[in-house]
């Protein structure tokens, strides 16, 4: 099994009756079990490769090789009951059932009727939707983030090993867009798709992308790498221009609080502790605020020295800490919490909301300045390298 | 109230039953066939689309040739009867078939071909289970119009030697200004009304039957 899982080599399309071709050459290797973006400015072509790689669109020349099979010329109809399809406008048949529909592929291989409705069943499930509620109802009864979801479970019905995405969040609200392309997420890290994905939208691409092919006019890569390169090593100007100004920005969405340094040895104190306690060791420390947890060590509320002037219980002095994180959110998220926060830094927290450490802004300063300089090394290093052995 | 007594006289009754049967027959059966050619060409003019302009501008022509004419031109051909007003009517019930044909096909949503298409879904299957449910409303419609056109012009088959409701009613024209006359004609001409809305009726319980509920209005 090798871990390259598409393979396109010299993948043209040349239209009639025009020069220059919509797709020049592509040739690129997609791994195994990974979400490959394409991307790129309207017209670039992304589409059109896409929808080569299960023939809607023939290639007029060049190569297309699925699991280390030559699948250039062999029957396009039982090629793509092997690719799951998505495409932006969904295209849910509007005339059955949503049972019917995500049965679609199951029936043309002909499937018996129990391991079909069984698979129906368990996928809407998969997708979040009761197949109780949603089996027998058609299209046009359901939401335009519902029909997604279906049309998701459609692709997947016959658990094929690759999926083609076009735009598939393309034409749904910024809210629901979101969610669902988190559960998608959440959803592959199970199901371990290859997936080629496209969109328009770099934030997107960033998003979904294990890895991201920025194309230019005529589908020729700009650059093919991991979101972290794509940002911290644009390849040349037209890569830097099309991520943008906001690279840095972008680039927090990328880490997660658990893969940076947070502050463990925060001072901290107990909120039954006796006030005069609290008091000296505030005062003896370099800290210039104490946290206090809970008896589950859940962090309650931030003590500064003048709050011991009031006289008050410890439970309501100072204010309350808010700005709490789980180390998988991003950078982004607790940059966000942060700036909404009071106190100017980000409370981690585990699953159950006991304390774990602390995230201010010098800390996440110092990942973006690590980033940026372990992909320095990167790029100079592959600069030694002799261009003709690199290309061999 | 002659017209009153004319309809309670049995006769009447039993001629002009008989007479719907066979204006029945004589719009029907032309319905059938251009049914089965008319949605053969609409499917053949939605394929290929440089064919389209040449198909359904054939059928329209045909609904340019005044109808006393049409009739007559086969006369010669296959002799007085029913048969030439059923060539006729065939070529009139095509237009409106091929022509709500290949626009219904055309209303079926590019994206729902294309992602039966991505998942394999050979191109007769995909007509027969996607493009031609989804173009059923329009083709019915089609059909319909079809139907209700053929009622109407099949009234005139008796010129050719045909029958049908048309008998009372040129029974009536012929002996205009003599008693009873006036009466056959009404009578003849309701009958063709009521015959038509009757067909009416009909096709609104074939539509909720047939029309797949993801897609009724």
């Amino acid at each position: 099994m090798s871990d390259i899982m598409i393979e396109l080599k010299e993948l043209t399309k040349r239209y009639p009756g025009t020069e220059t071709p919509a797709v020049d050459r592509l040739t690129m290797e997609i791994p195994r079990g990974e979400i490959v973006v394409f991307v790129g400015p309207s017209g670039c072509g992304k589409t059109t490769s896409l929808k080569m790689i299960n023939r809607i669109i023939e290639p007029t020349s060049g190569q297309i090789i699925l699991d280390g099979e030559d699948v250039t010329d062999v029957n396009p109809d039982q090629l793509r009951r092997r690719i799951g399809y998505v495409i932006q406008q969904i295209g849910l048949f509007p005339h059955v059932t949503i049972e019917d529909n995500v049965a679609t592929v199951p029936n043309l291989l002909g499937w018996d009727r129990d391991r079909t409705k069984a698979r129906v069943d368990e996928l809407l499930d998969v997708v979040g939707l009761d197949p109780d509620v949603y089996r027998n109802r058609y299209p046009k009864e359901l939401s335009g983030g519902q029909r997604q979801r279906v049309g998701v479970a459609r692709a997947l019905a016959a658990d094929p090993p690759v999926l083609l995405m076009d735009e598939p969040f393309g034409a749904i609200d910024p809210i629901t867009r979101t969610r669902l392309q988190n559960e998608f997420l959440r959803l592959q890290q199970e199901l371990k798709k290859t997936i080629c994905f496209v969109t328009h939208d770099i934030d997107e691409a960033i998003k979904m992308g294990d890895r991201i092919a920025i194309l230019q006019e005529r589908s020729i890569p700009a650059q093919f790498a991991t979101p972290e390169e794509i940002l911290t090593q644009p390849a040349n100007d037209f890569v830097a221009d099309f991520v943008g100004s906001g690279s840095t920005l972008k680039r927090l969405k990328l880490t997660r609080v658990r893969d940076v340094n947070i502050t463990t040895d925060a001072l901290l104190g107990r909120i039954d502790e006796d006030k005069h306690v609290l008091r000296q060791r505030l005062q003896e420390s370099d800290w210039t605020a104490m946290l206090l947890l809970d008896a589950e060590k859940r962090p309650s509320r931030w003590l500064r020295a003048p709050d011991f002037l009031h006289d008050r219980p410890v439970a309501e002095m100072g204010l309350p800490a808010r700005a709490m994180i789980e180390p998988q959110a991003t950078l982004s998220d607790a940059l966000e919490e942060m700036l909404l926060g009071s106190a100017g830094v980000a409370i981690v927290v585990d699953g159950r909301g006991a304390f774990q450490g602390i995230l201010d802004v010098d800390d996440i300063i110092t990942s973006i300045q690590t980033m940026r300089d372990a992909n320095a090394e990167f790029y100079r290093a592959s600069k030694l390298i002799d261009p003709a052995t690199a290309i061999a | 109230m002659a017209f009153l007594e004319y309809l309670a006289d049995p006769s009447t009754q039993r001629s002009l039953l008989e007479q719907s049967g066979e204006h029945l027959f004589l719009t029907l059966v032309p319905v059938a066939i251009a049914i089965v050619l008319g949605v053969g060409l609409g499917i053949w003019a939605h394929r290929v689309p440089a064919l389209s302009r040449t198909i359904v501008g054939a059928t329209s022509t045909v609904l340019t040739i005044p109808s006393l004419a049409l009739f007559a031109i086969f006369v010669p051909l296959v002799g007085i009867g029913n048969t030439a007003p059923m060539i006729a009517l065939t070529l009139y019930a095509l237009l409106p078939i091929v022509r709500n044909t290949v626009s219904g096909l055309y209303s079926v949503d590019n994206a729902v071909v294309e992602s039966a298409k991505g998942m394999g879904m050979g191109a007769t299957k995909r007509l027969v289970k996607i493009e031609l449910p989804n173009a059923w409303p329009v083709m019915l419609a089609g059909i319909r119009v079809a139907t209700l056109l053929t009622i109407g012009i099949a009234a005139i088959a008796v010129l050719a030697g045909g029958d049908g409701l048309g008998t009372e009613i040129f029974r009536g024209l012929r002996r205009i200004g003599s008693a009873g006359a006036f009466e056959s004609l009404l009578g003849g001409t309701l009958a063709v009304v009521v015959l038509a809305l009757l067909i009416d009726l009909a096709y609104l319980a074939i539509g909720r039957l047939t029309i797949p509920r993801g897609i009724r209005e």
